[in-house]
This record gives structure tokens, C-alpha cells and sequence, in this order.
């Protein structure tokens, strides 16, 4: 047997083609799964509406979309565009999109709040004593109906309005997804309806002005066969507001060395008592810091 | 000349040495650091007691967070997060469980100011930026790796015992 080279090339042709298209065909394959992939986020995706991603290259694809609220996974075909399901894109956030085949491409984006279509809106104290400088505040925020906070500035009117008076209007602008007003109560008691209105969104919320401490207490009493009985003229605030059933007056006689006490609640603007004592007294009222007249009366 | 029981025992303890170091080492990876300046809010100031509080509370809910994005679960939420915060954090946690999916947040680093703290403090509105190296796996395979730098507007309001997450939504920038 010859060893020349066309006896080995003869030999071994058939299985070097074999060879070349094996080679060939793993090229081809490895080019495949190696293929460029782009991916296009959406520049403008807003919550709850639908969405695509456009990709660049060809065959299927494992698609994962990860966002606040969502972890998704999928066969997409590449070079088509990737429909994003409004539910898919409901949370205001970031959102990571990744495409694998072979190798994998990612690209990320922000999903914005939509309209504002509800105000949370938070207001303190629900009672206020009247006359407080600074008493009243509210804070208000705006969500979009998936429940995210909407952070574009927007202005909220704030409007307050008391059964007697003129309704007073204030328009501050949200900072940050936040507005908020500080008031000081009014003069009269009474409901206090105050709304936070941002468009067509309203919220309203109600603060109930109460009167504030006693003022010019004074008491009138006479001896009776039971003993003595003091009562209050009407108790009213300051500003005149009839103060709350139920404030406890105290009244206090101290006749000689003796000391009585009697705690009674206001009961349809005057609070009364009965209280023992046969000699001559002074009797005083107090409510609260707030003192009142001293009555004298003399023994039995 | 040292007894084999001996070797043993130095063998057992730098076993040890190296098993708390790794552990040390994991935590670290997975404890966020957050720092907060509560200096700038307005318009009510922080008492620094509500700082402490907030900071901390704050802390544990990213801890929880990365817990229950890695694993899947809910459990380590432990009712740090409420409201729409907490639906949202459920929701991917079952998609996760669903899709066989799972996130991991690492080497998290927080700076967090205040920006906004309501009149009667019943609000307090945290803007974050976090840094962290964020994992994302389909089952144990990793498909994405990325470090990335997140702005984050939180809303917290005071609970019964600790201050908890209302809202957490990443905005481009603040």
C-alpha cells in the first residue's frame, strides 16, 4: 500500500466533509443562540395602561418582568413587540425586563402615576376647643386609582367653612405628593366642614369646634332647709359658647376650720350642688385653672 | 507531640473560626445600612426619639423586604409593611412563588432624609437613595446582575409599637 498524499486525502475526503458541515452547522448554531438581542423600554409607561417593549432578533425567548408588584415569565417571539398587560404595569416604580435566549438582554423602566383620583386626607384634632392659635391642621395626598402617590405638583384647595361665617378657600400646592394648612379654630362652636377638592377629587372631612375653658364663672346659692344650694349662672366660654354638658364644676365652703368639696357636672349650662354647713361660709367655684366669685353666707 | 484528640479539637475550632466568618460575612451582604437625616423635614421637626424609632423600624423593613423577595416567602414581612405597600410586596412575592422567580438585594446601602413630616406626626415622608447589587434568578439560575442606584419616596406612619411602611415607590428622581 502507497502512503502519497493523494491515497490519504483520497482516504480520508469523505470524512473531512462530514467534518466541515458538522463544524459548519455548530457555527451556526452558536451564532444563533448568541444573536444580538435589543430591547426597547417604554419611555412614557404609565400605570395600568398597556404597554410594549419592542426586541430586536429572531426565534423564541424567555421574558421576565420584574416591577413593584409583579414577577412575570413568558415565551416571547424576538423581533416582535412585548404587550405588557395593564395589570402587568399597575404599580408606579421600576421595572427590570429581561429576554434570554441563549444569552440574555435586559432593559429597565419607569412606570409613572396616572391621574389623581383620590385624596388621602388627614385632619387633627377632630374636637377643637375654639379660640386655639394653630389648633387645626390636614394633610392631603393624592393617589391614582392603583393606589400610587402622585408626585407631579398639582395644587389642592383647601376649604373650610363654619355655620356662622363666610367659607374660606386656601390653594396650596403639593410638594413632594404632599399638602397640608394649619389653622387656628374659630370663635363660635359649632361643626367645621373642611374639604380638600384637587379637580374633580373631593374629600371632606369634619372637625367639631367645642367651647373652650369657663370664663367669668359665677355662682349664686341660698340656704334652704336642706342645707345650702349653690348653683352656676350659665357657663360659657370666653367667646360666649355654652360650654359642653358634663364640665365639672367644683364647688369649695370652708366655714372655721372646715372643708367641703362637691364635684357636679354641667347639665344644660349650669351645674348645681347641695352642700352642708351651719355656720357662716364662703363658697368659691372653680373649673379646671378657672376660679370664680366667692359667695358669703351666714350661719343658720 | 500533639494527641489526635487535640488535632481534633484545634481541627473543630478553626472549622468554626471560618463557618462564623462566612455566616459574618453573609450577613453582611444582607444587613442594609441605612443612615437618615430627619434634619430638613418640615413642617413639624423630628424629635430625635422619632428619628431613633424611624431609622430602625425603616432598617428591619428592608431586611424584611430582601428576606421575602430571596426566599419567596412572606413570613419575614412580619407586618412591617401596610397598606399598598404590603399588597404590593405580597403580590410579587406570589408571582414570585408562581413563576419561580426570586430577587436578591446585596450590599445595600441607604441614605435616607426626611423631607416631610406632617403638623400632628401622624406621616413622615422618606426619601431614600438606595444602592445595592440586585440579583434576579429563575430558580437557581442567575439571568440578571446589575448595580444600581434607586430613588425611592416612602411613606411611614406610626403603628401600635414600631413605625411601619405605607408606601414605597422607586421614582426616577426626586
Amino acid at each position: 500500500m502507497s502512503w502519497s498524499i493523494s491515497t490519504v486525502w483520497k482516504t480520508l475526503r469523505p470524512g473531512f466533509w462530514v467534518l466541515s458541515l458538522a463544524v459548519s452547522a455548530l457555527c451556526l448554531t452558536v451564532a444563533l443562540c448568541a444573536q444580538d438581542i435589543t430591547l426597547q423600554a417604554p419611555s412614557d409607561a404609565v400605570a395600568g395602561k398597556a404597554a410594549k417593549i419592542a426586541t430586536t432578533g429572531s426565534g423564541s425567548a424567555k421574558f421576565y418582568l420584574l416591577g413593584p408588584s409583579t414577577a412575570v415569565k413568558r415565551d416571547v417571539q424576538l423581533g416582535q413587540d412585548i404587550a405588557l398587560a395593564p395589570d402587568e404595569v399597575q404599580s408606579a416604580g421600576r421595572y427590570v425586563a429581561i429576554v434570554c435566549a441563549g444569552s440574555c438582554a435586559n432593559a429597565d423602566f419607569f412606570v409613572a402615576p396616572g391621574k389623581p383620583v383620590s385624596l388621602v386626607f388627614l385632619v387633627h384634632p377632630s374636637r377643637a376647643p375654639v379660640g386655639k392659635s394653630g389648633l387645626i391642621s390636614g394633610v392631603a395626598m393624592p393617589f391614582d386609582e392603583y393606589h400610587d402617590l402622585v408626585l407631579t405638583p398639582a395644587a389642592v384647595d383647601f376649604q373650610l367653612s363654619a355655620k356662622s361665617g363666610t367659607p374660606v378657600s386656601h390653594a396650596v400646592e403639593t410638594h413632594d405628593g404632599a399638602a397640608w394648612f394649619r389653622i387656628s379654630s374659630g370663635k363660635s362652636a359649632g361643626p367645621l366642614q373642611i374639604t380638600a377638592s384637587m379637580n374633580d377629587v373631593v374629600a371632606r372631612r369634619v372637625v367639631q369646634q367645642v367651647a373652650s375653658d369657663p370664663c367669668n364663672l359665677r355662682i349664686k346659692g341660698e340656704r334652704t332647709a336642706q342645707g345650702i344650694e349653690v348653683e352656676t349662672d350659665p357657663v360659657r366660654d370666653c367667646d360666649g359658647n355654652p360650654v359642653p354638658d358634663g364640665t365639672i364644676i367644683t364647688f369649695t365652703a370652708k366655714g372655721g376650720d372646715e372643708t367641703s368639696t362637691v364635684d357636679a357636672p354641667v347639665k344644660k349650662d349650669v351645674a348645681r350642688a347641695r352642700m352642708s354647713a351651719k355656720g357662716p361660709v364662703v363658697i368659691s367655684a372653680a373649673s379646671g385653672v378657672v376660679m370664680g366669685n366667692e359667695l358669703r353666707l351666714g350661719g343658720q | 507531640m500533639r494527641t489526635p484528640s487535640r488535632f481534633m479539637l484545634q481541627l473543630l475550632s478553626g472549622g468554626i473560626v471560618i463557618c462564623a466568618a462566612a455566616m459574618y460575612s453573609a450577613a453582611a451582604d444582607a444587613a442594609p445600612q441605612v443612615t437618615l437625616n430627619a434634619s430638613k423635614a418640615t413642617p413639624r421637626q423630628v424629635e430625635p426619639l422619632t428619628e431613633r424609632a424611624v431609622l430602625r423600624d425603616y432598617k428591619s423593613a428592608w431586611t424584611s423586604l430582601t428576606q421575602a423577595l430571596a426566599s419567596s416567602s412572606l413570613d419575614p414581612l412580619n407586618g412591617l409593611f401596610e397598606a399598598t405597600a404590603d399588597k404590593w410586596l405580597t403580590d410579587a412575592v406570589k408571582d414570585q412563588q408562581s413563576s419561580g422567580l426570586s430577587r436578591r438585594y446585596l450590599n445595600q446601602n441607604h441614605q435616607v432624609d426626611a423631607v416631610f413630616y406632617s403638623p400632628e406626626g401622624d406621616v413622615i415622608e422618606l426619601h431614600d437613595t438606595a444602592e445595592y447589587d440586585l440579583e434576579i434568578l429563575d430558580g437557581s439560575k442567575t439571568i440578571h446582575n446589575e448595580h444600581v442606584i434607586v430613588h425611592y419616596v416612602v411613606l411611614m406612619v406610626p403603628g401600635a409599637e414600631r413605625w411601619v411602611i405605607r408606601h414605597l415607590q422607586a421614582v426616577p428622581q426626586f
